[in-house]
């Protein structure tokens, strides 16, 4: 007998990849959302500083929008916080 | 009026000749005398009158003008008796029975009335002068009356024998025989007029009454079957009314009907309730169901009672349905017909009463949450059977009315966690292997989870049908990449990537694939990681699936196999003959997986495979080999999974979870309760969490609970009393 796979339906499960369980401002998991939104995923990514700090981007934006222009930093190093692109 | 306006207006005064007063000739006078004398006698023996009648109404005209009117009144009175008295002995005298002797007395009473009437058409002038100038003396009919109130029917005998008559004559009735209505109703009449129908008739009948059914209640409740009692009282209760209708007087008919509802139903009642309701209930008749209530509605607490009975009824038959663990699998089935019946037999028989209704979704509260988590499991279950595929017994229509029904029963439920975590197990299957009958009516279904019980509630399993949409989109994009990489195979490979949060927790098995399938998935991880940075991908086997070309000797077939069949059988390609073991060992599949896999293959309907030696369960030293004359009518074949049966470890695991999902909703709800109180007794918070939360819990996991967020210094004994706490801020 031969047998060949004509298609193949694979099932692939994706969690955020980072050190820590919960997100630094606001404390929720990572694989749950911020405060404000409903659904985990692309809705409330999340997203890493050059620092390698990450953070709900929701939560980060906030952040930023409460610090001066000049100095804006991440809130765990102190670092001046710059998105970091792949 | 007019005369006097008449005199203001003129102002002439005529004066009237005086006139002397006219005296009545005495012999006239005599001759009147005798004259009416002999009309009362004619009248009362019924000879005609010999004088004209207009004379003797004006000789009596006459006499009233002259102040005769008490003379004429006394000797007409005296007449008058003496006649009565003498008719008396018509009564007494005379042995007869007492049909003879009602319609005598009702004869007798008759030609009274006539003759009154016909006394009182002479005297009408005396009745209109004297009578009514003097409030003391009784009017004619009403002196006929008295005297034959006081010389016949208060004689003894005759008021005992026409009541008894009576009284037999209404027994014979309600014995079913006929009797002259009319005669009674003019003999009830007559003592009705006399005013002494209420004291000597009516007080005594309700007594008669009320010991008859007595007797046939006590008698025919306990030789009657209940329904058969039912329709007996409902008779008698038509008959009393009609009874009432048709001569009785109206004032009886309240105190009548009372004392025979009391007799027949409300001193039977529980007996009525106890007997009759499982029966009724269990044979659904409805008309009976509805004679019981119509009557129990007319006394007193009937219908209290009623509903208690329904409502032990309801519990008792639910419990024996939900306990049972023989019958779970016709569990939600049998459910849905209980509730359609007993609604049926509200809407039908219990006019609908809000009591009753209330009562039955009480019950059914109660009894389903006997029997924790099982039901709700069987509830997901029943759904996911309506929601999947290739089940087409129903059009979306039916199937929405089905599903409006199931959520009847969902409100019941109190642990409404696990049935999300079953349900979410089964629409990960459906949405997976893509076996969900139709989008519609998922998103019905979970819309109406979500008027329940709010969005937090089916968030996830938004998530779910996102993650499945999101993957279908991101396909196109994958098929474009592969074309660019080139690679030797021409696999056509789908992904559905789910996020982990939403989807229930599958455990990873690390399963030996081909080369090129490991080429696949490495080439789709570039890619999908490429379009989302900082996520990890992680591969779970057991839920995907191929479609595999096989070509046997006898032809070449389609077959539709999940992952792990396929991996199974690619090992075929290479050996005809392999061993458990070392198919075990060449796929990596774990131990139970491969025997389910395998059970599969070579003992379930279509058999691609030969198991050495038969038999139905997979043993460690099997050998199996591909089955060289595979015949199938069809090209296209789907071999099903063996469903993992649920097993004991499988149920304490789902459980398992749903407890620690549980132990977050406790936590938060103590630390709410202490928030706002500060101090607490332990009896006291212990009832409050118990107020908050919609699901049992032991009261050992709630202390367990307590002692870990003292732990956590969320909260504090207090120093002096241990069973006093204190919320820490």
């Amino acid at each position: 007998m031969k047998v060949t796979i004509q298609k193949w339906i694979g099932v692939a499960s994706w969690k955020w990849q980072v050190n820590d369980d919960n997100c630094g401002i606001c404390r929720m998991p990572f694989d749950s959302c911020c405060p404000e939104c409903k659904l985990p995923g692309d809705d409330c990514t999340i997203v890493w500083g050059e620092c390698s700090h990450c953070f709900h981007v929701h939560c980060i934006l906030k952040w930023l929008q409460s610090q001066n222009y000049q100095d804006q930093t991440c809130p765990m190093c102190r670092q001046s916080w710059k998105f970091k692109t792949h | 009026m007019a005369s006097n306006q008449a005199s203001v207006k003129s102002t002439k005064l005529s004066v009237k000749n005086f006139k002397p007063k006219v005296r009545l000739p005495d012999a006239g006078k005599e001759e009147w005398w005798n004259q009416l004398r002999e009309a009362v006698r004619a009248i009362h023996n019924r000879c005609p009158i010999s004088y004209n009648r207009e004379d003797l109404h004006k000789a009596v005209g006459h006499m009233c003008t002259h102040s005769l009117s008490p003379r004429l009144y006394n000797e007409l009175k005296i007449q008058c008796e003496e006649y009565t008295k003498a008719s008396l002995h018509q009564l007494i005298d005379d042995f007869m029975d007492e049909m003879a002797y009602l319609i005598k007395l009702n004869s007798l009473w008759k030609d009274h009335c006539n003759q009154m009437i016909m006394i009182r058409g002479i005297y009408l002038t005396l009745d209109r002068t004297y009578v009514m100038q003097n409030p003391l003396v009784l009017s004619l009919w009403d002196m006929g009356l008295e005297l034959f109130r006081k010389f016949i029917v208060s004689e003894q005998t005759v008021e005992k024998k026409t009541i008894d008559g009576l009284l037999s004559l209404i027994s014979r009735e309600r014995n079913g025989e006929t009797i002259n209505k009319s005669l009674i109703k003019s003999l009830l009449r007559m003592l009705s007029e006399l005013q002494m129908y209420q004291y000597h008739f009516e007080n005594k009948f309700l007594q008669v009454t009320e010991s008859l059914y007595a007797t046939e209640g006590q008698n025919f409740s306990q030789s009657l079957e209940i329904p058969d009692y039912l329709s007996f009282v409902d008779k008698r209760i038509k008959e009393e009314s009609e009874r009432c209708l048709h001569y009785l007087e109206h004032s009886t008919k309240k105190p009548l009907l009372t004392s025979v509802e009391k007799q027949l139903i409300e001193y039977r009642k529980e007996m009525i309730i106890n007997k009759g309701k499982t029966e009724l209930l269990d044979t659904n008749r409805l008309d009976k169901l509805k004679l019981m209530y119509s009557l129990l509605a007319r006394v007193n607490g009937g219908l209290d009672e009623l509903c208690k009975r329904f409502s032990l009824y309801i519990q008792e038959r639910g419990t024996s349905m939900v306990m049972d663990t023989e019958r779970d699998k016709t569990m939600v089935t049998e459910l849905l017909d209980f509730k359609s019946k007993l609604d049926s037999v509200i809407e039908l028989s219990f006019d609908h009463n809000p009591k009753f209704i209330n009562t039955e979704k009480d019950s059914f509260e109660t009894f389903i949450n006997r029997r924790t988590n099982k039901p709700a499991e069987l509830i997901a279950k029943y759904i996911d059977m309506k929601l999947r595929a290739g089940n087409k017994e129903a059009t979306d229509e039916e199937l929405d009315k089905i599903l409006d029904k199931i959520m009847v029963m969902f409100r019941f439920i109190q642990g409404k966690d696990v049935f999300e975590a079953f349900y979410k197990k089964d629409l990960a299957k459906r949405l997976l292997v893509g076996r969900s009958a139709s989008v519609d009516a998922e998103m019905s279904m979970l819309l109406k989870l979500k008027q329940e019980c709010g969005a937090g509630f089916t968030s996830k399993l938004e998530g779910m049908f996102k993650d499945i949409e999101h993957s279908k989109e991101l396909m196109p994009h994958y098929k474009q990449y592969l074309n660019n990489q080139k690679i030797g195979h021409n696999l056509d490979m789908t992904v559905n990537v789910l996020m982990t949060s939403n989807w229930p927790t599958y455990h990873p098995m690390d399963v030996i694939l081909p080369e090129y399938m490991i080429s696949y998935q490495k080439h789709f991880q570039q890619f999908y990681l490429s379009k989302h940075s900082g996520r990890k991908l992680q591969w779970i086997s057991t839920l995907g699936h191929c479609v595999v070309a096989a070509n046997f000797p006898l032809g070449k077939k389609d077959i539709v196999v999940s992952l792990l069949q396929t991996l199974v059988l690619l090992q075929f390609n290479k050996e005809d003959e392999i061993s458990f073991l070392d198919l075990k060992q060449r796929t990596g599949i774990d131990d139970a997986d491969m025997r389910r896999t395998l059970q599969s293959l070579a003992c379930g309907k279509v058999r691609v495979l030969h198991k050495k030696p038969k038999g139905k369960e997979v043993e460690d030293n099997d050998v199996f080999a591909y089955v060289s004359d595979f015949k199938h009518k069809q090209f296209h074949i789907k071999i099903n999974q063996v469903q993992m049966k649920e097993t004991l470890e499988e149920n304490i695991n789902t459980t398992e979870r749903v407890f620690q999902d549980r132990q977050y909703q406790i936590d938060a709800a103590i630390v709410r309760i202490m928030k706002t109180r500060k101090t607490l007794s332990h009896a006291l918070l212990v009832t409050a969490v118990y107020e908050q939360l919609k699901f049992p819990i032991k009261p050992s996991d709630l202390k367990k609970r307590i002692e870990s967020l003292i732990e956590r210094d969320y909260m504090e004994r207090d120093e002096d009393d241990a069973y006093q706490y204190h919320y820490v801020a």
